[in-house]
Formats: C-alpha cells, sequence, structure tokens
C-alpha cells in the first residue's frame, strides 16, 4: 500500500515544491530594486526568437536596469486575451496596438495613456501615427512596422515569354493576356475561397489607383464620398476582370495553393503582400514584384502602406518609467533598422530611411518611392460598426468571384450595409 | 455493519472530489457564461446588466440575426446530412460485419473502419482539401467554392471521419443478440436478409435514438472541421458558418474585429439551451416508449 502510493505523494511533494520555487523567484525579481522587469504582449509569436535574441538583448544592452519579457499570444486569440486581461488588471505593461478600429475601441475602453509627450514620436508623419490615434488625435502608440501589397512576379517566366514589367492597367491587362495565349503558364496565382486576401492583397491593392488613395479613402469616412461612386465601381470591375486569368477552379483555391503554384514556377505573377518575401523565395525562383498599374499613363501612383505594428502603454502599468524608456527606444531609428531589417517585408514607419539587406525586401520599399501611400480602404472607423466594412467585403468580393455579382451591385450593397449604421462625422 | 449516517457521510466524501472539479472546471466556467451573456461591457471597463439586451439583440438586429439564422440552419443541414448519411452507413459496415459473408479478419476490418475517427480534424480536412483541390486534386469543380457544394462537402468529410462511431454502437448491439434467437429463427427457414430485418433490427432499434441525440449535439457543438477547412468567416459568402464558428468569430473577434465577449456568451448560452432542451425533450418523449425487448 505504502509503496503504491509514494510515487504519487513525490509528484504532490514536486509540485507543491516548484510552485513554491517559482513564487519565491517571482517575489526577488520584484523586490531586488535596481532592475525593473516590464511584459511584451503582442501577438507575432513568430517572432519570438527573434526579438528575444536581437531586439531585446540590444535595448537591454542600453539600458541595463530594465528588463523586458516577451509575451506572444495568437493572432486569433489576442483581441479576446488583451481585453480580458487589461479589464482584470493582469495585462502586459506594454501591449501592441492593432491598427485603427480595434485600437480606437481600446483607446476608447481608457486601455492606453497618451504618448503625445513621448521623446522621439514627433520622428513619425501624422499618416503613420493615423492609425492610432484616439478621438483628440493624439498618438497612443508607437508605430514600429507597416506591411506593402504589390505583385509577385517570375522573372524567368518574363523573360522567355518577352514581358515587360506593366505600369498602366493596360498594359497590365495585355501581359496577363499574352501569357494566357501562350498556354504554358497560368497567369495569375489567385484563388478566391479567403476573402480577405482578395480585399487585402487585390482590391486595396490595384482599388487606390482608381479611387486615388487618401482622396477616396478619407472621403468614404468624412461622407462625401460613395462606394457606388464611379471611381469605387472602376476599381472593383477591374479586380473582378481578373477572373479570366486565374487558375481553373480558383473558387476553392486558397492562400496556400496560390503560393504553391507559384512558388514551383507554373504561375508567371502573384498578388500578395510583403509579408511574404521569404516564402516568395524559398524555392530559389528570380522573383521580382512591380506596383499596383496606373488607370491611364501619366496618371499619379498610389501604394498600398498598411499600419501593422505599434506598441503602446497599459494605463494600468506600475512600470510607466521603465515602459516610457522601452517605448521611446522603439520610436528610434537604432530599433528601426534592427527590426525591420531582421523580419524581411515588414517596413519601418519612421521618416529616417532604413536600408534592408533582403534583396526583396529593397524592392519591395523602393516601390514607395514617388507614390502616394495609403492604408487599406476599409479599416478607419468604417469597421467600427456591425456590419464591419471589413468583414462585409471579404464576403461580397468572394461572391463577385464565386457568384458573378456584378461590381454595381457588390458596391451597392457595401453601400447600403455601410449606411444602415454609420453616420459620416460632419 | 456500518450505520446509516456513516454510510451517508461515507458517500460523501467518496463523491466530493469528483464533485468538486466537476464544479470547479464544468458547472462554473458554465453558469459565469450564462451571467456573462445578461451583461453588457460599455467603455473604460464597465458592464452594465442588461437583462435579455443581448438576446433580442441577437435575434432582432437586421445583421446579427441575419447571421445567426444562416449559421443555425447551415447548423440543421450539417446535422441532418450526418445523421442521414452517417448512421446508414453505419449500420451497413456493421451489418456486413457481423454477417457470415465476411469469415476472416473481422478484426482488421473494423479497426480500418474506425481509424478515421482517431485522425486529427487538422489532417482530415487536409488530406481531403488536397483530394478535391482543383489544381492537383481529383475533383476539377471547386467543390468548397460553390456556396451550394462547400457545407454538402465539408458534412460529408465529417461523415467519413466518424462513421466508424455510429458503425461501433450498432456492432457491439448486433453481437449482443444471442446466437440461440438467430439459430431459431434459421430453422424456422428464414434468409439473412429476413433475419437482419424482422429479427436483429427490432433488437438494436433502441440504439437509433442515442446515436441520433448524439450525433445531434456533436453537429450542433461542431466546429473544428469548419475551422480548419475554411477558418472563422467561413465562405463563400457565410455558407459554411455553423452556429460554432459564429460563436468563435464573435467571442475572440478577428485582427478587424473588437472581441465581444457578451454577445460571444449569449450565442453559447443559445446554443448551450439549444442542445439541452431538445436532450431532455428526447429523453422525456422519445427514450421511454421506445419499444425494448428483454433477451
Amino acid at each position: 500500500m505504502r509503496s503504491k502510493l509514494a510515487p504519487i505523494a513525490a509528484i504532490a511533494v514536486a509540485t507543491i515544491g516548484l510552485t513554491l520555487a517559482g513564487c519565491s523567484a517571482g517575489g526577488t525579481t520584484g523586490s531586488s530594486g535596481s532592475v525593473t522587469t516590464i511584459t511584451f504582449g503582442n501577438w507575432r509569436v513568430e517572432d519570438q526568437a527573434l526579438w528575444e535574441e536581437n531586439v531585446i538583448p540590444a535595448f537591454e544592452k542600453a539600458h541595463p536596469e530594465i528588463k523586458v519579457t516577451y509575451q506572444p499570444t495568437g493572432t486569433n486569440d489576442y483581441n479576446a486575451a488583451i481585453q480580458s486581461q487589461v479589464d482584470s488588471g493582469t495585462g502586459p505593461d506594454v501591449i501592441m496596438c492593432r491598427p485603427f478600429d480595434v485600437n480606437r475601441a481600446w483607446i476608447d475602453k481608457g486601455y492606453f495613456d497618451d504618448l503625445k509627450s513621448l521623446p522621439g514620436i514627433d520622428g513619425f508623419t501624422p499618416t503613420a501615427l493615423g492609425a492610432w490615434t484616439g478621438a483628440n488625435n493624439d498618438p497612443y502608440c508607437v508605430p514600429i512596422a507597416s506591411v506593402l501589397a504589390g505583385f509577385y512576379y517570375n522573372k524567368t517566366i518574363f523573360t522567355e515569354l518577352g514581358l515587360k514589367i506593366p505600369t498602366t492597367m493596360a498594359e497590365f491587362t495585355a501581359v496577363l493576356q499574352a501569357i494566357k495565349d501562350n498556354g504554358k503558364y497560368t497567369p495569375l496565382a489567385l484563388g478566391s475561397a479567403d476573402g480577405w486576401q482578395l480585399s487585402y492583397n487585390v482590391l486595396d491593392s490595384i482599388g487606390p489607383n482608381y479611387w486615388k488613395g487618401e482622396d477616396g479613402r478619407l472621403g468614404l469616412i468624412d461622407g462625401t464620398k460613395k462606394l457606388t461612386d464611379p471611381d469605387f465601381v472602376a476599381a472593383f470591375q477591374a479586380v473582378s476582370d481578373l477572373k479570366s486569368y486565374m487558375p481553373d477552379g480558383y473558387q476553392s483555391l486558397k492562400y496556400e495553393d496560390q503560393m504553391q503554384l507559384f512558388t514551383l514556377g507554373k504561375a508567371a505573377i502573384m498578388a500578395d503582400g510583403s509579408w511574404d518575401v521569404t516564402a516568395a523565395t524559398a524555392t530559389g525562383l528570380d522573383i521580382g514584384v512591380f506596383a499596383p498599374p496606373v488607370v491611364k499613363a501619366g496618371d499619379q501612383r498610389y501604394l498600398q502602406e498598411m499600419p501593422d505594428q505599434g506598441v503602446g502603454l497599459n494605463a494600468g502599468s506600475k512600470n510607466k518609467d521603465a515602459a516610457n524608456t522601452f517605448l521611446s527606444w522603439l520610436a528610434s531609428s537604432d530599433f528601426q533598422s534592427i527590426y525591420v531589417d531582421k523580419v524581411p517585408g515588414f517596413f519601418s514607419m519612421g521618416s529616417a530611411p532604413v536600408t534592408y539587406t533582403n534583396a526583396l525586401a529593397q524592392e519591395f520599399a523602393d516601390l514607395k518611392t514617388d507614390a502616394l501611400l495609403t492604408p487599406r480602404l476599409q479599416l478607419d472607423r468604417l469597421s467600427a460598426g456591425t456590419p464591419p466594412l471589413d468583414d462585409d467585403t471579404w464576403a461580397v468580393l468572394q461572391t463577385v468571384f464565386n457568384d458573378g455579382v456584378s461590381a454595381a451591385d457588390a458596391t451597392a450593397k457595401l453601400q447600403a450595409d455601410l449606411d444602415s449604421w454609420y453616420k459620416p462625422a460632419n | 455493519m456500518i450505520r446509516t449516517g456513516t454510510r451517508y457521510r461515507l458517500l460523501a466524501l467518496f463523491v466530493l472530489p469528483a464533485l468538486a472539479v466537476y464544479v470547479a472546471f464544468s458547472v462554473y466556467p458554465l453558469i459565469s457564461s450564462v451571467v456573462l451573456s445578461f451583461f453588457d461591457s460599455g467603455t473604460q471597463g464597465s458592464s452594465t446588466f442588461v437583462g435579455f439586451g443581448n438576446y433580442v439583440h441577437l435575434f432582432t438586429d437586421k445583421y446579427s440575426s441575419e447571421r445567426f439564422f444562416n449559421a443555425l440552419g447551415n447548423n440543421v443541414e450539417f446535422f441532418l446530412i450526418h445523421l442521414f448519411v452517417e448512421v446508414p452507413i453505419g449500420l451497413l459496415m456493421a451489418a456486413l460485419l457481423t454477417s457470415h459473408s465476411i469469415r476472416r479478419s473481422r478484426g482488421v476490418y473494423r479497426t480500418l473502419l474506425f481509424i478515421p475517427a482517431t485522425l486529427s480534424v487538422v489532417i482530415v480536412g487536409f488530406l481531403w482539401r488536397l483530394i478535391i483541390n482543383p489544381l492537383w486534386g481529383l475533383v476539377s469543380f471547386p467543390l468548397l467554392g460553390d456556396s451550394h457544394t462547400a457545407l454538402p462537402t465539408i458534412s460529408l468529410m465529417s461523415v467519413w471521419e466518424y462513421v466508424g462511431i455510429p458503425m461501433i454502437f450498432l456492432y457491439t448491439a448486433l453481437i449482443a443478440i444471442p446466437d440461440d434467437i438467430l439459430e431459431a429463427s434459421r430453422i424456422d427457414g428464414a434468409k439473412a436478409w429476413a433475419t437482419f430485418w424482422r429479427i436483429k433490427f427490432p433488437l438494436i432499434a433502441p440504439q437509433f435514438g442515442l446515436i441520433a441525440i448524439l450525433t445531434y449535439i456533436w453537429t450542433f457543438n461542431g466546429f473544428d472541421i469548419v475551422y480548419a477547412l475554411n477558418g472563422s468567416a467561413p465562405g463563400p459568402n457565410y455558407s459554411t458558418d455553423i452556429l460554432g464558428t459564429l460563436f468563435y468569430r464573435t467571442f475572440f473577434g478577428s485582427s478587424g474585429q473588437v472581441a465581444d465577449l457578451d454577445l460571444g456568451a449569449t450565442i453559447a448560452s443559445v446554443i448551450f439551451f439549444i442542445i439541452l432542451v431538445t436532450t431532455a425533450a428526447y429523453f422525456v418523449v422519445l427514450q421511454r416508449r421506445i419499444k425494448t425487448y428483454e433477451l
């Protein structure tokens, strides 16, 4: 009898011992005084090693009195996790901010401290800070990374078929048609099984050239423009016209399928975001990127630059001084040059120029030259009610591709859904 | 001889650990989730009691109710496909396994047929997605991309995975039938077909009620296969959205959507209520009337 219980007792004792050890360890760090530990909550699980091996040591070297704990949560559970943690007072000291409406809701809930007096915050343009401002237009998060979108192309196929990089939509269609007529390759690697991808990497990529970037986007927000305006309908039509150049059965092809098709060298062009620069070159193909073509030759070019990650200060933090030091460092070019270079496909939002070792990332960054930048159309204010324009666009674009809904009907439905709850400020 | 008082005290002592664990990890979260559905958390972390406000919103708001009833309808379809495809196939397999047409390797077949039920849903979804992939699979028609075929396709994948479960239920019921009854029917001149439908089937009939209600509970709690294949906003155009994915999307939010814990809890409570009422009705009304034979 005794021998049977012995292992259980041993485990119980060990568990209690470990728990106590854990408590006492936690206690000493907090009370040692000279070193403050702050936690950094975020959704970038995949970047943990990068932060812990490159970024945080660089900070701790400059500020030995502060230790930073990287605390990631999977992106799908992130919003719910942060909301329940902050509401119950156990949130991390610094929190990674979702862009636009989610963050605006969080600012309204009182999650963040105002950062307008943070040293270094003036190194960002108002557009860069715009994704994380509150109702009073004050910045609440330090922008640390943005993503771009464009078209990846297979240089070998372009050389083989004697094609040139298209700069206007007419040339773009001609290139796609030439690849289709040749018959050897799929012109455009794109599937419509993932609604978000149609919205972010296609509509928000070629669309800004139709609705003139910020003109159209801010016009929707202040109510002077409607999605049923000719510019927007034309953008939806241009997206819909890509159907004839997509692979057979594109209706059920997912994001992963199009990447496979492209990296196996079976497709010439792929619509995708800059975050895939590593994946797109993984099989060693010679890949380049080109910007979404303009409508007519000589038009101003627009490019999607989507604010992706910002970092804010938890209003309930007990280590605000240390947290502010960290945030101020995140706003410096010291940090930016380490970070965006280590995560190819993400780009610095600061005004100071940064160079990228990854060639394709540099090519992407070069697309910003001469282009006016604009974030995704749907995410600022227009997604703060139900139905959110964001989710609605995913579903409606899918009906355009899969059920043959026309551009006019699609934009009419989106505008009607938006009108059901959104009232422009003026 | 233990006195009655001591016996009850001992009983309580033995039941207590399990009860404590059950209450802490099952009853308490359930109740707190239902409680959460009666509150509305506003700005600054405040939370106000709104009675049935969230429920009224869920059932009457133009957008929320559209999504909810769409998910409910899809869930009913998901359940019916399971019931009317999985159970007959399970019955056929169980009948073949216990018939004398398979003389050898019965254990091998039984194991093979049950193996899919032990696979992870993610693997099943991945395998089937490759098999029906229009680019490199067997079917060129985009089954998952058409809003009419997407849900039946996903349901059938799930049927393929779980068909072993009704099979095992019916199989165990079939082998429990005493040989002397079957022998008597054979002596009376009944062929295999007549023996199955007139002797075996009435004896295993009570199993169908149990299988139906279990399938009902599983499908209305369903989430994993749809999420694994189509994510939390299952398209095309929400045609594969079921209650589980609707709950997940509402409760956890997404990169562009604030997590709405209250409305999520409301949906969870409604799902719980739907399952509870139907299951209770089944046990009170039907289970008692099913005719069982003493063997």
